[in-house]
């Protein structure tokens, strides 16, 4: 070939490059790969330049287009998409070999796939115990409550065999996986994704929920500790029960506690329910826990209410746990002396 | 083809059959470029074009039915030839049957009409 019929073709293609300007690059790129040898074998044969004998070059782009860009009397597979895809795979998958060959002798092994391979059984073994938990998770009616074992019904031998059976499913078919034909194959590798998909939020789940043990402990205290108290008894320094009293806070903002109005008041005797008639606090003087008639029933001011609860420590007015401050023994004598 | 009335067009008409041609041309022998475009034409496509060969069987390549080889040449450039694969081969056969039924149906058609 001499120089000529090089700029010739060079010339030409690039005026069909020209042409399908519309084009995009790639597909462009792609559509005239193979046009300069493809002319050079056309210039070979037969005489003439390459626009006597083709035409002209925006002819032969428009032609080149219609039928490159038309789908034949068949379906074939469309021919851009899949090339690339696979180029695409086929980058992916050097990358991955190249990293295979670094990462391995960090590890100790030729290729950190040797590692990975040496691995697989363990795998088989770890699948089959994710699938049980996964088969126990559909089957079970209360999805949150799912221990580390495959129970289904709460039953751990139903449990185990369920275990034991998917583990032995899995290795088998992880050593026949490689001979199974391309559609099982193709089953049982989506399976298995679904699988470690269901593995890692399950395990996501877990670590939330052992993370946030304690957690329900701690926010018992944030319940309102007197949500119990029904009614309020206030006594004085003299063990006297007082009788409609009000209680307020720092602010002077009335303090709320036990039953909203109307309260009614069971008799302790009779068991009959009166409605309360007071105003302020105890709501029921009737029901008052410390009978203040009785020597000795009063719990003072000691912090201690065991020993209060007890008659007969009051015979030891003297003994340092009972009597802590001069008022509490003043006050128990006062009720002693009644 | 919406301005003019012309109902058979040779151009469209290849159009739909020039991957079964381009393939039939291959059927018994390798071939590269323009030596396909040059049997074509030998079987009575005259109105086929270069562009329409190479973007063809670039096509038919990229879908799997060719595989091809260059074959170093003395004189001239080297060439790039085509040939049937299994693929190919099936797809010959598939559209060659089609291609079959849609001529036969065509034929009793016109001849039912009385303009055979």
């Amino acid at each position: 070939m001499n120089g000529t019929g090089q700029d010739e073709i060079t010339a030409y293609v690039e005026g069909v490059r020209a042409a399908l300007a519309g084009l995009p690059e790639a597909t462009r790129d792609e559509l005239l790969e193979d046009l300069p040898e493809h002319l050079a074998e056309v210039r070979a044969e037969g005489n003439g330049t390459l626009t006597e004998r083709l035409g002209a070059t925006a002819a032969y782009a428009a032609e080149l287009r219609s039928t490159a860009g038309f789908v034949g009397g068949f379906p074939d597979p469309p021919p851009g998409r899949f090339v690339r895809l696979r180029e695409s795979r086929d980058k992916g998958l050097r990358l991955l070999n190249r990293a295979d060959m670094r990462v391995g002798p960090v590890i100790g092994y030729a290729k950190a796939s040797d590692f990975l391979i040496l691995l697989r059984p363990a795998w088989w073994a770890l699948r089959g115990y994710l699938a049980a938990m996964a088969i126990a998770y559909l089957l079970a009616s209360n999805r949150g409550g799912q221990g580390l074992l495959p129970r289904v019904g709460g039953s751990l031998v139903v449990a185990l065999v369920l275990l034991a059976g998917c583990v032995i499913l899995s290795i088998l078919l992880g050593r026949r996986g490689a001979r199974l034909a391309a559609w099982p194959r193709y089953a049982l590798w989506s399976g298995t994704a679904l699988l470690a998909l269901f593995a890692f939020a399950g395990f996501v789940s877990a670590d939330r929920d052992a993370r946030s043990s304690g957690y329900s402990d701690v926010s018992s205290y944030e319940v309102n500790p007197y949500g119990s108290v029904r009614d309020v008894f206030v006594y004085d320094s003299q063990g006297r029960l007082v009788t409609g009293a009000r209680l307020f806070d720092q602010d002077g903002s009335p303090i709320h506690l036990g039953d909203s109005y109307p309260v009614s008041c069971t008799d302790p005797g009779t068991g009959e329910a009166t409605p309360s008639r007071s105003l302020g606090y105890p709501f029921c003087p009737q029901n008052a826990p410390f009978d203040t008639g009785r020597a000795g029933s009063f719990p003072s001011a000691s912090p201690s209410r065991s020993v209060a609860a007890d008659p007969g420590s009051s015979a030891t007015p003297a003994s340092p746990s009972v009597s802590p401050s001069v008022s509490a023994s003043v006050s128990r004598s006062a009720v002693a002396g009644k | 083809m919406h301005s003019t009335v012309r109902c058979v067009d040779t151009t469209q008409l290849l159009k739909g059959v020039l991957d079964l041609a381009v393939l039939a041309a291959l059927r018994d022998e390798d071939g590269y470029g323009y030596d396909i475009l040059r049997r074509l034409r030998a079987a009575g496509i005259d109105d086929v074009g270069d562009a329409s060969v190479y973007g063809t069987l670039r096509r038919l390549f990229n879908g799997g039915f060719l595989n091809t080889y260059v074959v170093p040449s003395d004189e001239g450039p080297h060439r790039k030839y085509y040939g049937l694969n299994a693929a190919g081969r099936a797809e010959l056969h598939r559209s060659g049957k089609i291609w079959h039924g849609f001529a036969s149906t065509m034929d009793d058609l016109l001849r039912e009409r009385g303009t055979a």
